[in-house]
């Protein structure tokens, strides 16, 4: 296909007046990568789309990874795309102007392939959003020959069921060998002239490719006889998808290219990637499950590659980003090291997330200079029962000597994560979070010279459980919405200091999360049939419509409150069962039966083996420069 | 428990015979074009600082618990106005040419908002963002236009409240026009300023005039 030539921008120039923040749509930011006419135009064309606005998209880091792989391959490029805000949106489909690219503004239609990420189970509609403003048909198979071969992948992708119908091929896992390779199937096969069919046959045909079109959904019977809910009906495609490992994670270089925004960002930083994976193996935890094995980076990699970064983008504030950057077995190196390059010069350096005990608040002591915001900790469960249940390997002794060890550094607000919902959850354990936030609040007061004891706040934060593909806790439904806030007022009357405050996440939406989490591919129908009815930006508070989602199930026969909070058998065959995390079904049973046993697994970077039976079906192994000590 | 440390400074500032530090401050004149001119003042301030850390000048930075970089900028342009001769003040710890410093952040600029001059100022001269009241704005419409009539009062929303203005109060002299282009001048005051916009707006009220670009052009003191 030829390469996009439509430069949509003089009609986007005239309707930028009416955007409410004309900064997403302008493109030219410092370090963007532009075609140049020495460039071949026989390239094949990508662009990656964030499915939300600029704000949101820009500061993810999977666009960032993907569009510099494509870019860096030979033969073809990459272009990046986001939503416009909801009211600009209308204003461009009354102008008739399609979804276009950043770099040159092209219209996504004209690209041959385009990367849709599925970051969060609320982003489902934003798909359907981008696709219809692109004038693209919905689902997959009314596109036509020439139209873009339409990718996804991210977090959600492991249980694609929900969006099966919208993708022509989806990546299961780490896209970055993936994803340029699936570009370069697409080019090939339009050089050649192949049909949509022989492409997406081509693209089967690469590990961890999942292409919705090739299989059929079995009925109950067949599928516990068949043991997945789908069958291939195409011989490339695999009963069974493994999802990719990047192995060269750990090698590659911690500096890797950003655009350096106009635009104020959620996250508007440098961020650098220290480690992957997470194995402290919370039983709720998708992300612990599907980005193992643990892989770190040196601190020679990551403390040249961040002070590059700053260098080359001219940020003023640097994270060290992981799901457990304090897990690094040489974290305090590279704070120490860090700390002595930028000293000076107004540069801060942040680490996301604090381990729960003293050794996390000796970290963030280190960066935080004299500095002493808020420092947070996720407990997630008020009894050490239920922090048994689900894995959270911290003791209330942990909670307490990190968080006075925490007000006695200086810090004089806290926050503190809790999930509701957690399968056995009683009364008694919501009584345990107010137990527990009221002693913290007590011991922190303690520990402050008395002139500041007026300043010390506590904040408490709500999440309801939401069930998630892949991990042990799969099988277990969520609690109803309604019993979430009593749930949630129990707590709020079971505490008595003014000085700490109760926030939580509103149910309505949790409960679609559980949806789109444990749903099968009926769920395309309820997406489709919300999107319809104007649903869109549903993790926006102010654009969510529960009502429309309903009324969307009821038109597809689909019992949501089932999906959601049902508890499934062990043995049943579930939607995604054909979509592997590398985990073995069986360690994911037996973490299961273990949790409802109250019994806990340690995490396997800090010590041995504890057989979830990726590493050896990868042939790889947990990858620490260090040995881990905690 | 971890020993606390006192941020180390990486710099020692000289200091005058007073005890002083001894800083040297450069104005920096850039000009904000094209698709940029829709960027706003927080948006381009922002983008200045970064300009800066990334040629690698040797900037001062404020004391305190919230260290930050000490720069200070011109008068604010609306958003979808650009500018020929923008202005930000830059305060360095060490004597830097003008010329090394101007080639430095032009190579880290992108060409639609470039530095283009820097010139050594007195460290206590006005600050940048008062230093020229007086402003000069061209204004390009889309066909050739004799004149505009200017109305005696302009309704000005800000922060939900009404304030009406009276043009005449801001313009220093009537409207230059000459073909598609008339020529505005306004000066800002110390009890607010009339945006350049949102006169043109009111003056082209009522006509099918349409604007193609405001750019502001000169400042004056």
């Amino acid at each position: 296909m030829p390469q996009p030539t439509t430069d949509l921008w003089p009609r986007l120039r005239d309707l930028l007046p009416l955007a409410e923040r004309p900064v997403r749509y302008l493109n030219h930011e410092f370090g963007s990568v532009y075609r140049t006419p020495e460039d071949d135009p026989a390239d094949t064309s990508f662009v990656m789309v964030y499915p939300d606005t600029y704000e949101l998209g820009q500061a993810n880091q999977a666009i960032r990874i993907l569009v510099n792989c494509v870019n860096a391959q030979p033969g073809m490029y990459a272009e990046r795309a986001y939503l416009p805000a909801a009211e600009f949106a209308d204003q461009m489909r009354e102008a008739g102007l399609p979804l276009f690219s950043l770099e040159s503004c092209a219209p996504l239609r004209e690209f041959d392939a385009i990367g849709i990420t599925l970051p969060h189970e609320l982003a489902a509609t934003n798909v359907l959003e981008v696709l219809d403003l692109a004038g693209l048909a919905l689902r997959a198979e009314d596109r036509a020959e020439a139209d873009p071969i339409v990718l996804g992948g991210g977090p959600c992708a492991f249980n694609p069921e929900p969006y099966s119908a919208f993708f022509d091929a989806i990546c299961i896992g780490e896209g970055e060998e993936a994803m340029p390779e699936m570009v370069a199937c697409i080019g090939a096969g339009r050089a050649a002239g192949k049909t949509r069919q022989e492409i997406l046959e081509d693209l089967a045909d690469i590990p961890g490719t999942y292409v919705p079109g090739f299989y059929r959904v079995l009925p109950d019977e067949e599928a516990a006889a068949w043991g997945y809910r789908v069958k291939p009906v195409n011989g490339h495609a695999l009963p069974e998808i493994q999802k990719r490992v990047f192995e060269g994670f750990a090698q590659s270089p911690a500096w890797e290219p950003c655009i350096v925004p106009f635009a104020d960002l959620v996250h508007d930083r440098l961020s650098v990637e220290i480690l992957r994976g997470c194995t402290r193996g919370c039983r709720f935890c998708q992300a612990g499950m599907m980005y193992r094995p643990v892989r770190e980076r040196s601190a020679d990699n990551i403390v040249e590659g961040a002070l590059d970064g700053l260098k080359q983008t001219g940020y003023d504030e640097v994270s060290l980003t992981s799901l457990s950057t304090t897990d690094h077995s040489q974290i305090k190196e590279i704070l120490e090291r860090m700390n002595a390059a930028v000293a000076g010069k107004g540069i801060q350096v942040s680490i996301p997330s604090q381990r729960l005990d003293s050794f996390g608040v000796d970290m963030s002591a280190l960066v935080a200079g004299e500095k002493r915001g808020g420092l947070t900790f996720a407990p997630e469960a008020g009894t050490q029962r239920l922090r048994d249940v689900i894995n959270k390997n911290v003791t209330e002794e942990d909670v307490f000597s990190s968080i006075t060890a925490a007000f006695r550094e200086g810090w004089r607000r806290c926050k503190l994560y809790f999930m509701i919902g957690l399968p056995t959850e009683t009364d008694d354990d919501i009584r345990g979070i107010a137990s527990l936030v009221t002693r913290v609040y007590e011991a922190a007061r303690e520990v402050t010279p008395p002139d500041q004891r007026g300043r010390v706040r506590v904040s408490v934060s709500l999440s309801l459980f939401v069930p998630k593909a892949g991990t042990p806790f799969q099988w277990d439904g969520q609690i109803a919405p309604e019993e979430a806030l009593r749930r949630v007022n129990l707590l709020r009357h079971s505490i008595k200091f003014r000085a700490i405050d109760v926030n939580w996440h509103d149910p309505a939406t949790s409960f679609v999360e559980a949806v789109m989490s444990r749903g099968g591919r009926e769920c395309c129908d309820v997406i489709e049939g919300a999107f319809k009815r104007g649903a869109r930006m549903d993790a926006w508070t102010e654009h969510f419509r529960p009502e429309a989602w309903r009324a969307a199930a009821e038109e597809a026969g689909v019992d949501a409150e089932a999906l959601a909070q049902r508890t499934f058998d062990l043995a049943e065959v579930l939607p995604w069962q054909h979509i592997s995390s590398g985990v073995h079904l069986s360690y994911l049973r037996l973490e299961h039966k273990r949790a409802f046993k109250e019994q806990t697994t340690p995490d396997c970077s800090f010590g041995t083996c504890t057989g979830c039976g990726l590493c050896p079906d990868y042939g790889i192994d947990v990858e620490t420069q260090e040995v881990r000590v905690g | 428990m971890a020993k606390r440390t006192m941020p180390v400074p990486a710099v020692r500032y000289e200091r005058d015979a007073n005890g002083g530090e001894l800083l040297y401050r450069l104005r920096f004149r850039y000009c904000e074009k094209g698709r940029l001119a829709m960027l706003s003042h927080l948006e381009v301030a922002h983008y200045l600082e970064r300009v800066v850390r990334r040629a690698e000048l040797p900037f001062a930075i404020t004391n305190g618990f919230s260290p930050h970089m000490r720069i200070s900028f011109g008068g604010a342009l609306p958003v979808g106005v650009g500018g020929t001769c923008e202005i930000f003040d830059l305060l360095l710890y060490r004597d830097v040419s003008p010329e090394e410093a101007l080639g430095a952040v032009r190579a880290a600029s992108v060409p639609d908002l470039l530095p283009y001059a820097c010139e050594r100022i007195d460290r206590r001269a006005k600050a940048a963002s008062v230093a020229y009241p007086k402003s000069t704005y061209e204004v390009v419409f889309d066909r050739p236009v004799a004149s505009l009539a200017v109305p005696e009062a302009v309704e000005v929303v800000r922060k939900k409240k009404t304030r009406v203005l009276a043009p005449a109060d801001f313009l220093i002299e009537p409207p230059a026009f000459a073909g598609d282009t008339m020529t505005l001048k306004l000066v800002s005051k110390d009890t607010g300023s009339l945006r350049p916009d949102v006169l043109v707006r009111a003056m082209t009220a009522g006509t099918d005039v349409k604007v193609a670009s405001i750019t502001r052009t000169a400042l004056a003191e």
